[in-house]
């Protein structure tokens, strides 16, 4: 997409041409610092990963162990889950966000971005606290007359949900924002004008144009939810160790770098494949759309 | 680094700042060597053996093993210790390998010293600088020194479980019909011993423990207490987090822990019989840069009959210093985990078998975790 805009129209001058070439030039100087720090931080140590994978028949070996199987269908199963609820959520508030005066929005930001500012160990904990057995939510529900048991909420699949969604949300909410924002307020007027209900205007303006916000988000969202790592260790249970814990398991308990690395690969490309597909299905569904 | 700002200073047409750009991508791949390279050289750099960094396990012990060993090491011959309270084999393994040593003697489990001497990781130790007269026999090894013995124990909160109630045993420990609560197990094997807490529960005597059945252990634990009535932690301090606010009643840790969390004042209690006495090793990181001030704390730490006193009186483990166990009151000789009086109602640990089997049987176990 970037390319179109910087091909320059047939019909522009020689001095046009000009430009646009010399802003090329400028394009990737701007990208030369990106790309040396890509090059020093990121594919050197990728590399070094690469070789290390290549030893004792890693990949043969990781993909025989039953856990690996099992922590791959977890950390897709997971990431879907937590994807889905934080968009939906991220959703929500960023419509009630959008919908407020500036008095308020700054209030709900602020609210939004302080557990974002608060590490990732602490709002879990917090959640072990208020999940466990006797913790407040199971007094609260006993107390309330709900359950007069106390519910299994921690160490399940559940807990490692909620942990996660806690810590996506403003992943979510700011890109769905930013594509309500960009919504020019006459359409909707328009929409109204013509008839549409509240449901229609939503279903038939706001949802399509906010589609490429929320599957940026659900992009972003969905790549960071695979490399969970303490979540899982603090809220789940051993049946739901993710990718990031089995990589923990070979390099710190088993020292078995070698299968490590292979493992750490093997997350890179499952993910990489899969943001490919999802992409591919975005553009065919945005061809469609304009068709 | 430096170089790049310098260049960066000087005045450059936006054509050559795009060539040294394009040259720097391109060498990039080559920096992260350059950069090892470095810090390698670097670390080299400013007297050695003036300081010492060891590494252990953290929480309550660094703070025990500070105020006890390393502080009237320090004040004995002015060598700086540094404790740091991370120790892994992992790292360990990853310094050693790239040539980048930080550690100067370093914590293992038995099994992890047995492997870190066969992968060629560690330092012969000099028994002309450590003295070994205080050694006991099972302390000393050519690559390091069995300088910690600790049990293996059950332990209790009391808010939820009196004294009077308290297991006694591991078939009691495990029983849900006589404690309706979770338990705390440690989710790894290196150091504890679950697995042969669930075979002395099903009857086994003390001598017939090894070689272990770890199937058995597991189809004991799925069905006493069930795999549902389990959660495992991770770190030392956290059962001792679990049973004060009250997530389980019941947990297995170490004597000591139990022991620093009731001196904070902690309502908790724990059982030296039926416990299991395992021990830690100091190794020394092959190519570590202070390896004789490790050496000579080795030294102070086995010899110096006061300070072994008090590290054995404050943090009730054994210190393999044969000088200090003279210098203790009765009682607290009675109650160190090495104590004879506790030798035959206790389990020892077989280091040999778990060296040979502690990966599969980790993984064996990680596998029935998730099975639930």
């Amino acid at each position: 997409m970037p390319l179109a805009t910087a091909v320059p129209a047939p019909a522009a001058g020689a001095t046009t041409r000009r430009r646009t070439l010399r802003f090329r030039k400028g394009w990737l100087l701007l990208l030369a610092p990106c790309a040396l720090f890509d090059a020093v931080f990121f594919l050197t140590p990728l590399g070094r990963l690469v070789a290390s994978s290549l030893h004792d028949q890693a990949y043969q070996r990781v993909l025989q162990d039953p856990l690996v199987i099992r922590s791959l269908v977890n950390t897709l199963e997971i990431s879907a889950l937590s994807t889905l609820a934080t968009i939906v959520l991220g959703y929500l508030l960023a419509v009630v966000i959008w919908r407020r005066g500036p008095l308020m929005r700054v209030i709900l930001f602020a609210l939004v971005l302080l557990p974002f500012w608060t590490g990732v160990l602490v709002k879990n904990f917090a959640w072990a606290v208020l999940l466990q057995d006797n913790g407040m939510v199971n007094s609260a529900l006993q107390g309330l007359g709900i359950t007069d048991h106390p519910l299994a909420l921690l160490h399940n699949r559940f807990a490692v949900v909620v942990g996660m969604v806690h810590y996506l949300l403003p992943y979510a909410v700011f890109p769905i924002f930013a594509a309500l924002a960009a919504i020019d307020n006459r359409l909707e007027l328009a929409a109204r004008s013509l008839g549409a209900g509240e449901l229609s205007v939503f279903r038939r303006v706001i949802l399509p144009l906010t589609a490429p916000g929320v599957s940026a988000a659900g992009l972003l969202v969905f790549i960071i939810s695979t490399g969970f790592f303490i979540t899982p260790v603090v809220l789940g249970g051993p049946g739901d160790m993710m990718i990031a814990n089995q990589i923990g398991f070979y390099a710190l308990q088993l020292t078995d770098f070698a299968g490590a690395s292979a493992l750490a690969l093997l997350l890179t490309a499952m993910v990489s494949v899969l943001v490919a597909v999802y992409q591919r299905i975005l553009r065919a569904g945005g061809a469609h759309e304009v068709g | 680094m430096p170089r790049m700002t310098e260049q960066t200073t000087t005045p450059m047409s936006r054509r050559s700042l795009l060539k040294t750009g394009a040259l720097a991508a391109v060498a990039a791949p080559f920096a992260g060597s350059l950069l090892t390279a470095c810090s390698t050289k670097s670390s080299d750099s400013g007297p050695a053996n003036k300081t010492v960094t060891v590494t252990s396990y953290g929480g309550s012990y660094n703070d025990q093993l500070t105020k006890t060993i390393l502080t009237p090491f320090q004040k004995k011959t002015g060598i700086r210790p540094t404790l740091l309270a991370n120790t892994s084999l992992a790292a360990l393994k990853t310094q050693v390998q790239s040539g980048d040593v930080q550690w100067d003697l370093v914590e293992l489990t038995a099994p992890e010293y047995v492997q870190a001497v066969s992968e060629g990781l560690l330092e012969k130790f000099d028994y002309n600088i450590i003295s070994d007269t205080g050694l006991p026999s099972y302390a000393k090894a050519d690559y390091g020194i069995k300088y910690l013995s600790f049990l293996f124990v059950m332990a209790w909160d009391q808010t939820h479980i009196p004294d009077a109630q308290a297991p006694t045993n591991w078939a009691q420990f495990f029983d849900q019909s006589r404690y309706a609560t979770k338990r705390s197990v440690y989710g790894q094997l290196s150091d504890s011993s679950i697995l042969e807490a669930a075979r002395l529960a099903e009857g086994i005597p003390f001598d017939r423990i090894y070689p272990l059945d770890v199937d058995a252990a597991l189809r004991y634990l799925a069905q006493h207490p069930g795999r549902d009535k389990l959660i495992y932690h991770t770190a030392n301090q956290e059962p001792i987090q679990q049973l004060t606010s009250g997530e389980v009643a019941l947990s297995t840790s170490f004597n000591n822990r139990i022991n620093a969390a009731r001196k904070d004042g902690a309502k908790l209690n724990f059982s030296s019989s039926n416990g299991v006495l395992a021990g830690d090793y100091f190794v020394v990181p092959k190519g570590a840069r202070n390896k004789e001030a490790a050496f000579r704390l080795m030294d102070f730490m086995s010899n110096d009959a006061d300070a072994g006193a008090d590290f054995d009186q404050t943090t009730n483990l054994t210190l393999a210093n044969t000088a200090a166990l003279a210098k203790l009151p009765a009682a607290v000789a009675d109650s160190l985990p090495t104590s004879p009086k506790l030798a035959g109602s206790i389990l020892v640990r077989d280091d040999a078998w778990w060296a040979k089997n502690l990966k599969a049987t980790e993984q064996t176990f990680k596998l029935w975790q998730a099975a639930s």
